[in-house]
């Protein structure tokens, strides 16, 4: 309980100590931000209202112990880009230099009693360190976020469904494909055959790196599925290195119409409707 | 009670069209009703309708299998018409427990075209 107290008492003298110095403290602040490049797309009145911004809840978290202010405050900085004229590391760089500033304060403060200045340290350590591991994470939660977002974008892009004649569907697949994409490829292939009411449906797989069993199975899926509805798939464009990788692995591919470029396919599927192209006359 | 469920006739084929999900119970006696009246009227196929239904559970989905196999006794191939996607991708998934041995078609048009086709070949073939 006593320790308790002295810890709130000195948090308290260290708070009012760095608020009373707070226009100095800060001009060195930015000076040596200035001195080592980091500021130098920004304008003076940006340098001045973000600078008091962090000083003023970096002192206010170490005031109350209370990091919500903080994490607030790093999450819109990261998202917003409040500071677009700085690299991550810049930033970075500088809280660390605002922890400098603040550290050689205390002990210009408190040099004349070890005991006392070991005591501050004590409580001024934690807090800047996770004011600091705060701001980092918020930029590296900002970066995740952003590449989920271009990942779900990707995939949405990625599975074209192209009808090629009143009755034939194309369904170009490029890229690696993971039972989340084949479950989302099926889905909207047989929507698109619905909406469509076409009969056939030609899958190119030329632009598949690898074709493992699990690939061959979505696919086997896939052509029950659409054959269900009542639309026969045609499969084009397995390469040589598929074709014996699969045949290798003993993938049951019986069922499967395959022929070898999508234009074979296209072929084959007008030979199944009965049509003909003929050039005009 | 007896059904509701209307079994249509055009040129040699029989439409049935499900409307609502049936019971188990329901089912059996459609199948009956089916069978019998392919019996009377000698006809040459059964187009099965299932545009509506949102959910085919494996009742169904072998009711329907078996349907088949008894109408192709009776000299009549089947067709079902209609299914959504939500339906095949559920049948798929069950697909190692259900034998789904039926022909299907996009819609009603298509699987009476299909059965024409059929018989057509069939008539060749044995002529």
């Amino acid at each position: 309980m006593k320790k308790l107290a002295k810890e709130k008492e000195l948090t308290e003298e260290l708070s009012g100590l760095l608020e009373e110095h707070a226009s100095d403290l800060k001009k060195q602040w930015v000076k040596e931000m200035t001195e080592m490049g980091l500021l130098e797309k920004l304008t003076p009145v940006e340098i001045d209202q973000q600078s008091t911004a962090i000083y003023d809840t970096c002192v206010l978290t170490l005031k109350t112990g209370v990091y919500e202010a903080a994490k607030k405050y790093a999450r819109e900085m990261a998202r917003k880009g409040v500071l677009e004229a700085m690299t991550v590391e810049q930033i970075i760089m500088g809280m660390l230099k605002l922890r400098d500033v603040y550290g050689r304060f205390i002990f210009s403060k408190y040099q004349g009693d070890p005991e006392k200045l070991n005591e501050v340290l004590g409580i001024y350590e934690p807090v800047a360190n996770r004011i600091l591991s705060i701001v980092a994470l918020a930029f590296v939660e900002e970066r995740e976020k952003s590449i989920k977002e271009q990942q779900r974008a990707m995939l949405a892009l990625s599975t074209p469904v192209l009808q090629i004649r009143d009755q034939i569907l194309a369904l170009p697949l490029i890229g690696t494909i993971d039972s989340a994409r084949a479950a989302q490829i099926v889905e909207q292939l047989l929507n698109s055959i619905v909406a469509t009411q076409a009969s056939i449906v030609i899958i190119d797989i030329t632009g598949v790196p690898v074709i493992d069993t699990a690939v061959a199975n979505h696919l086997i899926k896939t052509i029950q599925a659409a054959k269900m509805l009542g639309a026969d798939t045609i499969i084009t464009g397995i390469s040589p290195a598929n074709a014996q990788t699969l045949v290798t692995l003993g993938v049951d591919l019986s069922m499967m119409t395959t022929r070898s470029t999508l234009r074979a396919g296209v072929k084959l599927a007008d030979e199944m409707l009965r049509l003909e192209v003929v050039e005009k006359k | 009670m007896a059904l509701q469920i209307p079994i249509l006739k055009i040129e040699e084929f029989l439409i049935v069209s499900f409307q609502t999900e049936l019971s188990d119970r329901e089912i059996e006696e459609l199948r009956e009703s089916i069978l019998e009246k392919i019996k009377e009227q000698s006809a040459r196929g059964l187009i099965i309708d299932i545009t509506a239904l949102g959910v085919i559970d494996s009742f169904l989905a072998r009711s329907l299998s078996s349907i088949a196999s008894m109408a192709n006794l009776l000299g009549a191939k089947t067709v079902v018409v209609g299914m959504q996607p939500a339906v095949a991708l559920t049948l798929v998934e069950l697909g190692l427990r259900i034998r789904w041995n039926l022909a299907t078609a996009l819609n009603l048009e298509k699987g009476l075209a299909l059965l024409r086709k059929n018989l057509r070949e069939e008539v060749t073939s044995l002529g």
